[in-house]
């Protein structure tokens, strides 16, 4: 089965098991220097320093409601690429990469209903089944598109 | 002891002396008559020597105590001496004079070995050796020395000054007698002045006396029990049980205490080579990323040996952590054993008297010095002095004088145990603590 990718980065929240495609990652880096925002809303635990940019660091548990107490204080970042545009989510553990031809796209029947909208696929293996988000949708949800369409244009600017 | 009676003793080498005289005057009276050659002559020296041999016989009746006095006084000069450590017995003292003489030797030679036997034996000691040297110049200490007039030497020295009609040295064979002073013939004694008969009183109340010291000697070895506490610089000589328990404890402790530095300082090695190890895996991790999304082969090669590498370090990091765990929960199951063992000993001690400063060698004098004590009252009884009011004063505290007088084993029986095990047992728990011993247990 054609999945698409070369492999995921797979990451647990809870009882949850959840997968970013390779393609979108950007990496993953240690979140133990986040720099925390004043007046920002929950979700958005902080920013930290990828590649020489800042990027804002979301916490999906917060966000998804699940609790995982163990990402206080401890965590890493895995950062999400869509063109110039850059996000990390904030993750208790170092995500664990499993290659595309491990993997297989589980049945429609056995996703969650709860994540509604959010959810785009599920993966599995022999031994566990990972949720995959439409991550950019959570992060526009909580930065709307025009502060991020505001902020690539003045990159674009300071471009040209 | 009981059922000892010294009387038969008194004055046993009076009867020799007789049976010499008479026999020589019977001797002299014999020539004198064969010399004279008349029977009336032989007669007349015949009753006069055995008038002379009667005469002896009585003067010779009429000191008793020769010997105690002989025997008092070799105590004070073995006093003087300090002991030996083998006891040559002279023959003068038999039965219960013999074990005293053999109990004063062993309690005046560990004595001095033993600054906790006390300043009291110290001070006796140095009062009997200035009697004896008074006696050697032939003075009467009670006369020269005020303090031997105030000291618990004096009904002792006032019974020898008063018995002292033999002439005392002459009845010693000369090489016991250079051997008990250790000084050639020249310097023995001269005779001790002479006043006309012999003092049992005065005998009773020195060796009264001498209990009476040996008693508050006694108390000095039990810790102070009768008022008499030993010096400062006893108190750091003497160590009680309970102060060794702490002192094996604090040595165990200090142990500890570095071993758990050293386990901190581990431990923040171990932080550092775990955060090594995390940026290592994301060094992996992020290397594998890349190498998926390109799809180069050089990549992911380059990729895999940098994830074995992080998977190395974390596993040493693991055993670092584990190694280090365990040996915090043995170092904290080790202080909660020591502290456990040294509250159970000290109740032990405690149970057992063990509160009362005793090294070996303390017990051992205080068992010496009760032993002592018994024998003394045993001579005062062969004395004839049981139920006077001085053997009232000398008996024990707390008990009544009709009670059964106690054996030396059950003076003994409640103090505390050996230091000597208890020092092995802290040194156990010591040896515990050294690298390479089994903390398993």
């Amino acid at each position: 089965m054609n999945l698409g990718t070369r492999g995921a980065l797979t990451f647990r929240l809870g009882d949850y098991c959840f997968a970013v495609r390779v393609e979108e990652a950007g990496g993953v880096l240690d979140a133990d220097r986040l720099a925390q925002l004043p007046g920002v809303c929950d979700p958005l635990a902080g920013v930290a320093a990828f590649r020489g940019e800042m990027v804002p660091v979301v916490n999906l548990a917060q966000y998804l409601g699940i609790e995982s107490p163990s990402i206080q204080g401890r965590g890493y970042a895995l950062v999400l690429t869509r063109g110039p545009d850059r996000f990390a989510l904030l993750v208790p553990e170092i995500p664990k990469l499993i290659p595309g031809r491990d993997l297989r796209e589980a049945p429609r029947a056995n996703t969650d209903s709860e994540l509604g909208d959010l959810f785009e696929s599920v993966l599995e293996n022999d031994t566990d089944q990972f949720h995959c988000l439409n991550y950019w949708r959570i992060f526009e949800t909580i930065i709307p598109p025009a502060g991020a369409s505001a902020g690539r244009n003045a990159s674009t600017e300071r471009g040209n | 002891m009981p059922g000892t009676n010294f009387s038969t003793n008194r004055g046993s080498g009076a009867p020799p002396a007789a049976v010499l005289i008479t026999v020589g005057a019977a001797v002299c009276a014999g020539i004198a008559g064969a010399l004279a050659t008349g029977l009336l002559a032989t007669l007349a020296i015949g009753a006069v020597a055995l008038g002379g041999a009667f005469f002896v016989s009585r003067a010779s009746a009429s000191r008793p105590n020769g010997n105690d006095i002989l025997r008092v006084r070799r105590m004070l000069l073995l006093v003087d001496r300090g002991g030996t450590a083998e006891v040559k017995l002279p023959p003068e003292f038999t039965e219960d004079w013999a074990e005293l003489f053999t109990k004063v030797n062993k309690v005046v030679y560990e004595s001095k070995n033993n600054p906790s036997s006390s300043s009291q034996l110290e001070q006796f000691r140095k009062q009997a050796e200035l009697a004896a040297d008074l006696l050697r110049e032939g003075k009467d200490p009670l006369v020269e020395s005020p303090e031997l007039r105030a000291g618990p030497l004096l009904p002792l020295l006032e019974g020898v000054k008063g018995s002292s009609s033999l002439p005392v040295v002459s009845q010693l064979r000369l090489g016991e007698e250079e051997e008990l002073i250790g000084a050639g013939g020249d310097s023995l004694p001269p005779d001790w002045p002479k006043p006309d008969r012999m003092d049992v009183a005065s005998m009773e109340g020195g060796l009264q006396e001498l209990i009476r010291e040996i008693e508050s000697l006694r108390g000095t070895l039990s810790g102070g029990a009768n008022g008499m506490s030993p010096s400062a610089s006893d108190d750091a000589a003497l160590r009680t049980p309970a102060q060794l328990v702490d002192a094996v404890v604090l040595t165990a402790a200090d142990g500890i205490e570095d071993l758990a530095a050293g386990l901190m300082r581990a431990n923040e090695l171990a932080s550092v080579a775990e955060r090594v190890t995390n940026r290592a895996t994301l060094l992996a991790l992020n290397a594998a990323l890349e190498a998926t999304r390109s799809g180069s082969e050089a990549f992911a090669a380059i990729a895999e040996e940098t994830r074995r590498l992080a998977e190395f370090a974390r596993e040493a990091t693991d055993t670092i952590a584990r190694l280090s765990s365990e040996i915090e929960y043995k170092v904290g199951e080790t202080i909660t054993a020591i502290h456990a063992t040294s509250e159970d000993a000290k109740t032990s001690l405690a149970e057992l008297g063990g509160t009362q400063p005793v090294t070996s060698s303390a017990r051992t004098a205080r068992v010496q010095v009760i032993r002592l004590l018994d024998q003394s009252r045993g001579l005062l009884q062969s004395l004839g002095v049981q139920g006077s009011p001085a053997r009232e004063a000398v008996s024990f505290r707390g008990r009544t004088p009709e009670g059964p007088i106690p054996s030396p084993e059950d003076n003994v029986e409640n103090v505390s145990p050996p230091a000597d095990k208890s020092h092995a047992e802290g040194m156990l728990l010591i040896e515990g603590l050294k690298p390479g011993a089994n903390l398993e247990s």
